[in-house]
């Protein structure tokens, strides 16, 4: 009985643990999106950052960014090209290529690229600012970190993984092209009449959204683990791994989401 | 941490932000054209019969491709069906007046309407107009595919029952091939029995001795020339007659002896090379002739020496 009373109090405790994440979390983008739309906030000192923020997180790892996604579309397109001639099904691997790579893999991989990129230096570098008193020094010095630290953050992330995303799709649209076309226009309408069923509106609107969505997660998660660091210096890698963790399941989640909302 | 103005760093963000915007509105240009934005929408009534199978978003299909879908159907005031279907202006080019449209219902995929233009020149189907949807729905003609089947599987058990023409005629065969299989081989088989086979064969060997008695024969009568010649006196009497005789013999003898090794050759050859039964039973039968005609002309020779000289004891040639 007593073991069962421990069991139920501590997955209590989990459960409202997970509550404060979450709620902590909420609260957060509710004040970031609350600052986004005062006016004040946009001045010329908030917009250099968030272009700072854009380039270290999208423009730095373009060339790199842009050579994974080629060599795993190319992948990708070579082996459902093979499979779908095996069987037969040749008539599908378009659609299948584009649906597969554009609308699922590509944007969770660039998810998981950034994430993996800045998602943990941003959680590092918020969790070391906090344990040595940094944001209690620039909010006494009368510069609000969540103006010019977290938005910035914020907006970096999701503009860079839709656009990343973005990129990475016309480069595997392009490619599924080459590879079953050739360099040549023959195919050219019946593959614009595949993107043409593939892209309606829902579609379109449910991707920009899932690659915003990843884009937040990937950035306000690690901001806010930071934010959570008790003020002793060796916490911050445990603040980091839970920050990560929170991060790979929330994409999961969003990924999922989609997913359901799609097909059910 | 105030941001600092560098300018390389503008630049590059700003020619990273160019780029993405260009490409991201330049394919939302292509996908509004894909999807027909730019395009007029043609619209198209097909009345059917029945709506079973038909809901929107079944595909209007063109040589198997893809050229429009049902954007809605309903009821007109006289209870028909009428089916809207939308499609982009560059596919309506392949709607013709004389096209016809036909719901596809297979068993395996969806439903689609089918479009069949069987002249490409023929005047364009105006915009709004109305046509018919035909059926072609496969389970609609299961039943009498059925029946049909049923009908086919009745003649075979009818051609296959025990006391059938099919096994009648397999027996045939069997028999057949047994008897060939048999002692005298294809002969047995063409000819019926062993025994008749037997038969045969056996005159044939009795041809044989006939024409060796024959040479014996011609061979003692050569001698008998002679003697005859010596024994009989005048010049242009007995002698000089039986000369002639002789001659005409010879003549018949040898006649028989070609005939016989025709006959021999015409055996070989039936038995040995010949597979085909028809081939086969021609080349029995002209066998058989050449062995009576052979024993005829033995018989005649024999004959006719008895006539001249009544020596022989056994004349007749008897055919078994």
């Amino acid at each position: 009985m007593n073991f069962f009373a421990a069991t139920l109090e501590s997955l209590g405790a989990k459960l409202v643990g997970w509550f404060d994440v979450g709620y902590g979390m909420f609260a957060f983008l509710a004040r970031a999106l609350m600052l986004l739309l005062d006016p004040a906030t946009w001045n010329r000192a908030t917009f250099d950052v968030v272009i700072k923020q854009v380039y270290f997180t999208a423009v730095q790892i373009l060339h790199v960014f842009l050579g994974y996604a080629l060599v795993i579309s190319w992948l990708i397109i070579t082996i459902i090209l093979s499979t779908a001639r095996e069987f037969g099904l040749t008539e599908f691997a378009t659609e299948m290529a584009i649906r597969v790579l554009v609308l699922e893999l590509l944007p969770f991989l660039t998810a998981l690229f950034i994430a993996l990129r800045s998602g943990s230096a941003i959680n590092t570098e918020v969790a070391l600012m906090r344990v040595n008193n940094e944001l209690d020094a620039l909010d006494h010095c009368k510069v609000p970190p969540m103006q010019f630290e977290f938005l910035p953050r914020l907006i970096g992330g999701v503009v860079s993984v839709v656009t990343l995303a973005t990129l990475a799709g016309l480069v595997a649209l392009l490619l599924a092209y080459l590879s079953i076309y050739g360099m040549s226009m023959a195919g050219f309408e019946a593959f614009t009449r595949t993107v043409a069923k593939i892209f309606d509106f829902r579609i379109v609107a449910g991707l920009a959204m899932k690659c915003a969505l990843f884009g937040l997660a990937v950035t306000l998660i690690p901001v806010t683990a930071g934010l959570e660091t008790p003020k002793k210096l060796f916490m911050v890698p445990v603040s980091v791994l839970r920050g990560m963790m929170r991060v790979f399941f929330a994409i999961v989640a969003i990924e999922v989401m989609s997913l359901a909302l799609k097909y059910i | 941490m105030n941001a600092v103005k560098s300018n390389p760093f503008h630049f590059k963000v700003g020619l990273f932000a160019a780029a993405s915007l260009l490409l991201i509105g330049l394919f939302l240009v292509y996908l509004l054209h894909a999807r027909g934005f730019f395009e007029h929408t043609y619209r198209l009534k097909l009345a059917a019969a029945s709506a079973d199978g038909v809901a929107p978003g079944v595909p209007l299909v063109f040589s198997g491709i893809e050229i429009g879908r049902v954007a809605s159907l309903g009821l007109n005031d006289n209870g028909g069906i009428v089916i809207n279907v939308e499609l982009l202006e560059r596919n309506a080019r392949w709607l013709k007046q004389n096209s016809s449209f036909t719901l596809d219902k297979p068993f395996v995929g969806g439903a689609k309407i089918r479009v069949d233009t069987p002249d490409l020149k023929a005047p364009p189907l105006p915009d709004n107009s109305t046509m018919l949807l035909l059926s072609a729905d496969i389970s609609k003609e299961i039943p009498v595919l059925v029946d049909r089947v049923k009908t086919i599987l009745d003649n075979i058990d009818h051609l296959t029952r025990k006391d059938g023409e099919l096994n009648a005629t397999l027996a045939n065969v069997k028999t057949l091939t047994g008897n060939m299989t048999g002692e005298y081989g294809m002969l047995e088989g063409v000819l019926g029995s062993p025994e008749k086979a037997r038969a045969v064969t056996d005159s044939l060997d009795k041809t044989r001795a006939l024409l060796s008695k024959l040479d014996g024969l011609a061979l003692k009568m050569d001698g008998m020339a002679v003697k005859a010649d010596t024994w009989l006196f005048s010049q242009d009497g007995v002698a000089t007659q039986t000369r002639a005789s002789l001659q005409q013999i010879r003549a018949l003898l040898d006649d028989a002896q070609s005939s016989l090794k025709k006959a021999d050759a015409m055996m070989t050859n039936a038995v040995a090379i010949s597979a085909d039964v028809r081939e086969g039973t021609q080349d029995i039968a002209r066998l058989r002739a050449e062995i009576d005609e052979a024993v005829r002309r033995a018989n005649a020779l024999v004959n006719e020496i008895n006539k001249k000289w009544p020596f022989a004891r056994d004349p007749e040639v008897k055919l078994p």
